[in-house]
């Protein structure tokens, strides 16, 4: 388990290898690329292997007094900052900490990743920067799997600048046209805006407990608990903390108000989008509270409250947006945003299971929704859902898979999106009151409605006269699509306890205790039947044209004209930075130039120049001047001390 | 023995009568001989001084008589060194009238 930390170091050390030789290697080097992530993919069995088989006695792991799982940490010292021994130098550590929070992760993103740089090899072919598109997307990986396996603050927030970067570069990855190189500008600013706030949660931890250590973060506050913040870290510094470590997950995980970034991000290449949106960047706010849950539900857990709220309001806008989206991958993108306001909602339910659970069953679910949207792209080259139609004729398996992400997230039976939305609806019914639970509910319905309308309209009905030629796409780009679609199928499976030792994912991944799998009948029943009615509803409107929706469009015209202008958000956006944020910054720029600049630092240059302007008039070059001037200036110190002693 | 005030006079007016001369010649040679005089009116000061000094027990205090050595012996390395410099001025330009040199001046 100690050599967990290599899956990260493998695609480290493809990037740079790639940018410098990719042009003298076959391929470009994209090769290498898949071959680290898939080095990676098999060092992560190896690390789960023997995570099932440690115990406390196992060098380094211990049960976590927090989270009651047995958990891994094996640092070494990183550098000293300040003189080693020296008052106020402080030693730093970095390393890794496993637990199956961090087993989970770093099988979804090995796995999503290897199936997307696949299929990225056919889909990108032919582009001039194809080295580079690998080599990015193997430092991406990179830097998730860091993050995932950071045992300190520090590593952990490097890595997760490394992540914002590397979406930017692929997001902007087609510079050259206006709308990537904004879009990539957008995500970097705006999860920026979130960044400073973990990065001031960050020092705060580190200014009350004195270490990056996340173990001695979470010890610290369970001190504070139990002794009631006589010791340790005190409610108010945990509650700030929590926040603080929130916002900066807010920002990565596009919730309200930092959603604005995500969809623009569909400007990068399809691939980079299922890589964003299912294993890496987005999920890392998801990762990031529940990674630090201790703090989240420490004292009186009101963190978790805005957690919830926050997810809660996400989910349900962004469903709406979703709906009346008409751009295939602003869609999908919007139906991301909603399903991690779900995992952030169930989070703050005390659903920590199930937001995991949510997690990895949405990851497949949505790299495989990504790659069959670029599968469509690929080959009709149209990104608008009206100029599709039928493609389940020209495209079969791309239909079939497609079919199988969009009912896994709709929440149909069997599906892993069923039994992870499940767990969240009953977190949220056990833990929240009945407003949550009927607006989860209705955010399931708008969920399963908008896969339903995506999924017909694109690919049944009748096909269109252009899309003709369109084709089945090649094996390189189908096989990727058909393993992910096996996973949304079964995945749901390991919730179950199963005869033998597994109890299902609920004694894998918990915190507190851990608790076999249950199902409440009528929430099940509740939310099949919105599900299916969903389905059926949106194969009657859009597959059959049986139900005609242009008497309510007209209808509540207004409230759609709001829902399709995405609630107005990047326009008042728009506004604020140009009148708020420019004003602002147009009078420090004229601070910068009239005070700092022509007062503070060319002001004494000035004045030394007037002074050497004035003053050379009196260098006459006359001896006789320098010694009258040398004898009165004695005369005149003489004059002086003489005073001064009388 | 006179008095110690008579030779801090003579010190005085050879002294002023050194700065007079800087001050009033123009040629460089005769600047020089002034700071001599100078720096001897100070030798003067410091002898006359130093024999109005009480001895340390059965030695006389030799003090001033050693600063005076010391400026006699930096004062003959000086000269050495102003008469070169006013040779090798004299060679460019034919004067050694400290007006007419002003190479330095702006």
């Amino acid at each position: 388990m100690q050599w967990a930390w290599l899956i990260p170091v493998f695609c480290f050390a493809a990037a740079p290898v790639i940018v410098v030789f990719g042009r003298y290697l076959p391929e470009r080097g994209s090769w290498l690329s898949i071959l680290a992530i898939a080095g990676g993919f098999v060092v992560f069995w190896f690390v789960l292997n023997s995570w099932l088989n440690a115990d406390v006695a196992t060098m380094g792991c211990f049960i976590s007094e927090n989270s009651g799982m047995l958990t891994c940490d094996y640092d070494r010292s990183w550098f000293n900052a300040g003189v080693i021994g020296a008052v106020g130098s402080v030693s730093l550590h970095w390393g890794i900490l496993i637990d199956p929070l961090t087993i989970v992760m770093l099988g979804l993103v090995t796995f999503v990743a290897l199936m997307v740089q696949i299929y990225s090899m056919v889909y990108m072919e032919g582009d001039p920067r194809f080295g580079w598109y690998f080599a990015v997307h193997s430092m991406f990986a990179a830097a998730m799997l860091t993050l995932v396996l950071a045992d300190n603050f520090l590593l952990l927030y490097i890595a997760w600048e490394l992540v914002g970067i590397c979406s930017y570069l692929l997001i902007g990855f087609w510079h050259e046209r206006p709308e990537p190189r904004e879009a990539a500008k957008k995500a970097f600013i705006v999860t920026r805006i979130g960044d400073v706030g973990l990065l001031i949660g960050i020092l705060l931890i580190w200014r009350d407990v004195g270490s990056f250590g996340m173990t001695d973060a979470f010890e610290a506050v369970r001190v504070g608990v139990m002794t009631h913040g006589q010791e340790g870290m005190s409610q108010g510094v945990a509650t700030a903390a929590a926040l603080l470590l929130f916002l900066g997950a807010m920002g990565k995980s596009a919730q309200v108000p930092f959603h604005v970034w995500l969809p623009d991000a569909m400007e990068g290449p399809t691939p980079v989008s299922a890589l964003i949106h299912a294993a890496t960047m987005v999920v890392a706010g998801v990762y990031l509270v529940a990674r630090t849950y201790p703090i989240f539900s420490a004292y009186d857990a009101d963190p978790l409250l805005i957690v919830a709220i926050v997810g809660l309001v996400t989910a349900l806008m962004a469903a709406s947006i979703a709906l009346v989206s008409t751009d295939l991958k602003r869609i999908l993108a919007y139906s991301t945003i909603s399903h991690l306001g779900l995992m952030m909602l169930s989070l703050g339910a005390f659903g920590y299971t199930a937001a995991i659970f949510h997690l990895m069953a949405h990851g497949f679910s949505k790299a495989l929704l990504f790659l069959g949207a670029g599968s469509v792209l690929h080959s009709t080259e149209f990104q608008d859902t009206g100029e599709m139609g039928g493609l389940r004729k020209v495209m079969p398996l791309t239909a079939l898979v497609f079919s199988i992400g969009a009912l896994s997230l709709g929440g149909i039976p069997i599906l892993a999106g069923f039994w992870s939305k499940d767990e969240i609806l009953l977190a949220v019914s056990d833990n929240r009151n009945t407003a949550f639970l009927v607006m989860a509910l209705f955010t399931a319905l708008l969920s399963a409605l908008y896969m339903g309308r995506a999924m017909f309209i694109v690919f049944f009905g009748d096909l269109k006269e252009k899309n003709n030629h369109a084709h089945e796409s090649p094996i390189g780009m189908t096989m990727p699509m058909a393993l992910l679609g096996v996973l949304a199928l079964g995945f749901g499976l390991i919730s179950f306890n199963w005869p033998g030792d597994f109890g299902g994912i609920g004694t894998f991944v918990f915190f507190g205790h851990g608790e076999e799998f249950h199902f409440e009948v009528w929430l099940g029943a509740v939310s099949i039947v919105l599900a299916v009615g969903a389905f059926i509803f949106a194969y009657l409107t859009y597959a059959k044209r049986s139900i005609d929706l242009d008497y309510a469009r007209s209808r509540f015209s207004w409230i759609l004209n709001v829902i399709e202008n995405k609630y107005y958000f990047d326009e008042v956006y728009q506004w604020t930075i140009d009148r708020v944020v420019l004003g602002i910054s147009g009078f420090i720029a004229y601070f910068d130039r009239a005070i700092v600049n022509d007062i503070i630092v060319n002001g004494p240059a000035d004045v030394a120049r007037e002074v050497g302007i004035k003053m050379r008039l009196h260098i006459t070059g006359h001896v006789y001047a320098y010694v009258l001037g040398m004898a009165l200036g004695t005369i005149g110190l003489s004059i002086f001390v003489w005073l001064r002693t009388v | 023995m006179v008095d110690l005030v008579w030779f801090q006079l003579l010190s005085a007016a050879l002294f002023a009568i050194g700065i007079y001369g800087v001050m009033a010649r123009r040629s460089a040679v005769l600047i020089v001989m002034s700071i001599e005089l100078m720096l001897n009116a100070v030798n003067i000061n410091l002898i006359a001084a130093a024999s109005h000094m009480e001895g340390i027990g059965s030695f006389a205090n030799f003090d001033g008589q050693l600063i005076a050595i010391f400026i006699i012996t930096v004062a003959a390395a000086e000269v050495g060194l102003a008469l070169a410099i006013i040779l090798r001025m004299f060679r460019n330009k034919s004067t050694v009238n400290v007006d007419e040199i002003d190479l330095m001046k702006w």
